[in-house]
């Protein structure tokens, strides 16, 4: 974490590689402010920023849980009672007898990782062209990454079907993983362009002075040093694996099928939709997740401050 | 576009060889134009008979809470009887179809394959389905079941469970409002009558949970067909004549009138039936145990009563679309076995009693029929006299595009619910859309 | 940094690599594997399936037809102008939405009030909710016949009757996007607090020395600060918003009356459900055609005053 602490004074000085670097100054620190007590007006506004953004980001949990708790047959009622009068933990126990949910939990896991692990890898090579070499063609290539993304991934889907089925790769975790952390590009690689951006030029022509190659420079030098930042691009990659549907559904068959493909598949049946069911197995399998982005926290937030400021 | 790769970076010999490698794929790939034999034709005939290979079987309710153990069932009697090994497959029933296309055009699935009846035409079309005539016979399937699993005339599916989709009614509700569940209005209009009668009991009550959302806006099909319209004559969509106009405004009125609730799908419709908020319903035999399982009233199953569906005009026909499910085989490795099972799952006396022990789904030999089980069975038999007894498949079945051409009308029928534009002008718009997807 | 810095160091004997690639060489070498996959999950499936646009091709048909540009043609005769405005409509309100709230939220959360680390953990819940759970659980809230939102407003008085918010063409796309704003406001969140970090306390100490206030020096200092992390969080909201899925597809099936399809949806329902794989195709290719011009523009933009 040492790094983190160091890193985010980096950006200040004017290296005019970006254009966050060209913004003015705060150009009217002369003139007198009217505004002068903060403090208790601050808080005051961010307290009520808390309170209605946060109502808005935490309400629909509260009725997730809510759900999960109603027995099924009072779920449908109307109206719905914000507290449940009888709540249940049946939903709950039928997952615990659900080895196929483990089965998808297990697949979204493994997929996920492997997705972050790779994306990282992959983008930190590509973002470290990026920052630290000068080419024809650098930034278009830079936004030919970005735009690889604009694409219709439902026409993506029909041919892509065809090429994995070719090579074998369907209902594999190869499938998926390829597919993902290809998504995944756009965002890593510009994180981590950022990040590097930061990494003073003098440590890497330090380290050469010193006799090391150029890959040994990124593996023992930069890497480490972009630690913070690799954590954070790496978590936002497990997200995009963890929370597709359609690839997921397509692309692993039924055997390596994710949680989300898996979670529709159990509760959402062709007569009814299993409502508490279907809730109570949302919370279960997003809580460890929830808590271990919890846990890293200071990284993800930490590992962005140096690099995706600069764009 | 400026955005070319950078000749320079990435030489132009890196990137030949990267397209080579797609290219490569894509005369492999399925999209690459490829043709079997001839479009739409079974790709084989099945015959009984040889030495039993290990096959998959897929269905959507290999995951479903309630019908999972029946087919379990099957599916084990079946491996010990013939001592190989079934592979389940499974996909989410909303995607099912799709995805099973995707499996079975890339060449990844073969063997027996849960559907709906009302896929088969586009199954078919892929020219994979083996043709299962051969082993319908003395079976004792019934006519009209085998029917429904045909398409074009040939028997692409056995059939396995076959009904139909008509009205459900809470019989309670009804008698409060002073309808006889067993007299209930034969006409359009004294239907109409019925369901204000309905309405007039209050709190809230939705008197006819009819589908309003465009995924089963499909229902009003048959509403279209009770005022008369065909829907289709030969290759000609007849969607726009007088008689589906007239149908489409009468749903209006109802929806204006609130006789029938916004935003309901089947779904929606059955958890609204199962609370009691809503007194009659459009549903398949499926539907059944849903309502009862979702219900706070642990009764509700003695007060399910199928409902002939009223006509325009009293004598007519009622009218009611065929619904039902069907083991198609795909070609392929374990194809045989895969239509010996098939066989076996929808007609084996005792394998077929077992399964309506759990799904409680219409089987379809005659002799399973007359068994005092599926006899003593009064909502199951009723809703065969009234419902299933004179329905008709969906004339669309017959087109590859019928989903999308379903789903034109629909938004075009909700367009007019909604108050965007009249029924005439959006039943003309949408029998034009639905005639461009015929071809 | 300066290109000429790299470029010198090149020249620099190097004891372990045993083969000299040029500095050039070597950053395409980095590039590599990045732009193999990208060559063959996004560029090729891409190529290939654009090249369906000519033709009449249908996903369970075998064969295909060249038709020349009749399906380009027949997209813009229908209702292509519409699709263009709704998917605009979602596009720039799941772009703004989510970034004014995760804007807020990280401003109120970067101050000193209690339990502020507590709340950003809990308001990553909605990111990591499974995707389709998020589209569930707000049809769940939206339905018109026992849905809570209806439940809530109804007791707040705000509305009479439960309203059918999926269902009405002047509700659907709203609630679409509220949806989507739940799904992604955290990201928002997360990626501009992380911005907030980086402006040195000693700029806004000084600031506030000389007597300038909070919205001026939120203003004056701490906006120019992000310009660089809000472009960007901008630009991928953008361009992911624009091409989502999963949430319409779910919640309205881009219904009602097609009040909600987008580009996105209308070609998964061209494809998958219509079978057309020509007509989706030519959807895509339209799509790509709009999307590259914004982008050109974007680059242009932005490439002002910077080397290539």
């Amino acid at each position: 974490m040492s790094a983190t602490t160091q890193l985010p004074a980096a950006p200040t000085p004017p290296s005019a590689s970006s254009p966050a670097d060209d913004a003015p100054r705060p150009p009217q620190r002369l003139r007198r402010g009217a505004l002068r007590s903060e403090r208790p007006g601050v808080r005051f506004a961010a307290w009520a920023t808390v309170v209605v953004c946060g109502g808005f980001g935490l309400l629909p949990v509260y009725w997730l849980l809510a759900t999960s708790l109603t027995p099924r047959d009072q779920v449908f009622s109307y109206p719905p009672k914000f507290f449940p009068s009888a709540p249940t933990l049946d939903a709950f126990a039928a997952l615990a007898s659900n080895d196929q949910l483990f089965g998808y939990l297990r697949n979204s896991v493994i997929v996920s990782v492997i997705t972050a692990v790779l994306s990282v890898l992959v983008s930190a090579y590509m973002g470290y062209s990026f920052s630290k070499f000068r080419y024809r063609g650098r930034r278009s290539l830079m936004y030919l990454v970005l735009a690889s993304q604009m694409f219709p991934q439902a026409l993506l889907l029909v041919t892509l079907y065809s090429v994995f089925s070719a090579y074998g790769l369907l209902n594999t975790y190869t499938a998926l993983v390829l597919s993902f952390t290809t998504f995944t590009l756009p965002l890593c690689v510009w994180m981590l362009k950022g990040f590097f951006d930061t990494i003073p030029d003098e440590l890497i022509e330090a380290a050469r002075v010193d006799g090391a190659s150029r890959l040994r420079i990124i593996h023992s030098i930069v890497l480490p040093l972009a630690a913070p930042g690799l954590i954070a691009a790496g978590l936002f990659a497990f997200v995009r694996g963890w929370n597709d549907f359609v690839f997921a559904l397509t692309l692993a068959g039924p055997e390596k099928q994710t949680l989300p493909p898996g979670l529709v598949n159990t509760f959402i049946g062709e007569a009814s939709t299993a409502w508490p069911e279907l809730m109570a197995a949302s919370l279960v399998v997003s809580l460890p997740v929830a808590i271990a982005f919890i846990a890293l926290q200071k990284y993800l937030v930490g590992g962005l401050t140096a690099g995706a400021v600069k764009g | 576009m400026s955005l070319t790769l950078p000749q320079s970076a990435l030489s132009r010999r890196r990137v030949l060889q990267l397209l080579g490698i797609g290219a490569g794929t894509a005369a492999l790939a399925a999209c690459a134009p490829s043709a079997p034999s001839s479009t739409g034709a079974a790709a084989s005939a099945a015959a009984a008979g040889g030495a039993k290979t290990d096959f998959a079987f897929s269905s959507w309710s290999f995951t479903e809470e309630a019908a999972a153990p029946a087919l379990e069932a099957i599916v084990k009697a079946y491996q010990d009887q013939a001592g190989v090994t079934v592979d389940d497959v499974s996909f989410p029933y909303n995607e099912y179809i799709n995805q099973l296309t995707l499996q079975v055009k890339g060449g990844q699935f073969t063997g027996a394959a849960h559907v709906d009846v009302a896929w088969l035409g586009s199954l078919a079309a892929m020219g994979k389905l083996q043709d299962l005539s051969a082993l319908t016979e003395g079976r004792g399937y019934t006519d009209a079941a085998l029917t429904a699993a045909q398409f074009d005339g040939v028997q692409y599916g056995l059939p396995w469970t076959i009904g139909a989709i008509g009205l459900v009614a809470n019989s309670e509700i009804l008698q409060k409002a002073d309808i006889d569940p067993d007299a209930f209005p034969t006409t359009v209009d004294a239907f109409e009558k019925a369901l204000k009668d309905l309405k007039g009991l209050g709190g809230g009550l939705i008197p006819y949970a009819a589908s309003t959302k465009a995924a089963q806006l499909k229902d009003i099909l048959i509403w279209m067909e009770t005022f008369g319209s065909p829907l289709v004559d030969g290759d000609t969509v007849t969607i726009g004549d007088d008689a589906s106009v007239e149908a489409v405004t009468w749903y209006k009125s109802l929806y204006d009138q609130k006789l029938i609730a916004a935003d309901v799908d089947r779904f929606d419709a059955r958890s609204l039936f199962a609370q009691g908020r809503a007194a009659i319903y459009d549903d398949a035999p499926v539907g059944r145990n849903a309502v009862q399982e979702e219900s706070p009233d642990k009764d509700l199953g003695s007060k399910l009563v199928p409902l002939s569906r009223p006509v325009l005009k009293d004598g007519e026909t009622p009218r009611a679309l065929v619904w039902g499910g069907a083991i198609a085989v795909v070609d392929g490795e374990g194809a045989e076995t895969a239509a010996d099972f098939a066989q076996f799952a929808t007609s084996d006396l005792d394998t077929v009693l077992a399964d309506y022990e759990v799904r409680g789904l219409p089987p379809v030999t005659t002799e399973a029929q007359q068994s005092d089980v599926v006899a003593a069975d009064t909502f199951g038999s009723l809703f065969n006299d009234r419902i299933t007894a004179t329905s008709t498949s969906n004339p669309f079945w017959k087109f590859t595009a019928y989903s999308q051409i379903e789903t034109v009308v629909a938004e075009q029928v909700q367009a007019v619910l909604v108050g965007k534009t009249d029924a005439k002008a959006a039943m003309q718009k949408a029998g034009e859309a639905a005639q461009k997807l015929v071809g | 940094m300066t290109s000429s810095q790299t470029h010198t160091l090149e020249h620099r004997k190097s004891q372990t690599a045993p083969r000299r690639l040029s500095d050039g060489q070597f950053a395409v070498l980095l590039l590599l594997p990045g732009v193999a996959l990208l060559a063959g999950v996004v560029l090729y499936p891409l190529v290939a399936a654009l090249v369906t646009a000519f033709f009449e091709q249908s996903l369970v048909l075998p064969g295909r037809t060249f038709v020349g540009l009749q399906n380009i043609v027949d997209v813009l005769q229908g209702d292509f102008l519409r699709l263009l405005r709704q998917t605009l409509v979602f596009t720039l309100g799941t772009t703004i939405l989510p970034f004014v709230i995760g804007f807020a939220l990280a401003l109120a959360l970067n101050t000193r009030i209690r339990g502020a680390k507590v709340l950003r953990g809990l308001m990553l819940i909605p990111w990591l909710v499974p995707g389709v759970v998020v589209s569930f659980l707000w049809m769940w809230i939206f339905n018109a016949n026992y849905g809570v939102m209806n439940a809530l407003l109804q007791g707040l008085g705000l509305v009479d009757d439960p309203q059918a918010w999926l269902a009405q063409p002047g509700t659907a796309m709203g609630a679409v996007i509220l949806a989507k704003t739940w799904q992604s406001f955290p990201w928002m969140m997360v990626m501009l607090l992380a911005g907030l970090q980086t402006v040195p306390i000693e700029l806004h100490e000084a600031a506030e020395m000389d007597g300038a206030g909070t919205v001026r020096r939120f203003f004056a200092i701490t906006l120019p600060h992000l310009k660089g992390i809000v472009g960007l969080v901008l630009l991928l909201e953008f361009i992911w918003n624009f091409q989502h899925f999963d949430i319409i597809y779910v919640l309205t099936g881009g219904g009602p009356a097609g009040a909600t399809q987008t580009f996105a949806t209308a070609v998964y329902e061209t494809a998958f459900q219509g079978y057309d794989l020509g007509k989706a195709g030519a959807l895509g290719l339209l799509w790509m055609v709009l999307l590259m011009a914004l982008v050109v523009v974007y680059v242009r933009f932005s490439e002002k005053g910077e080397e290539r």
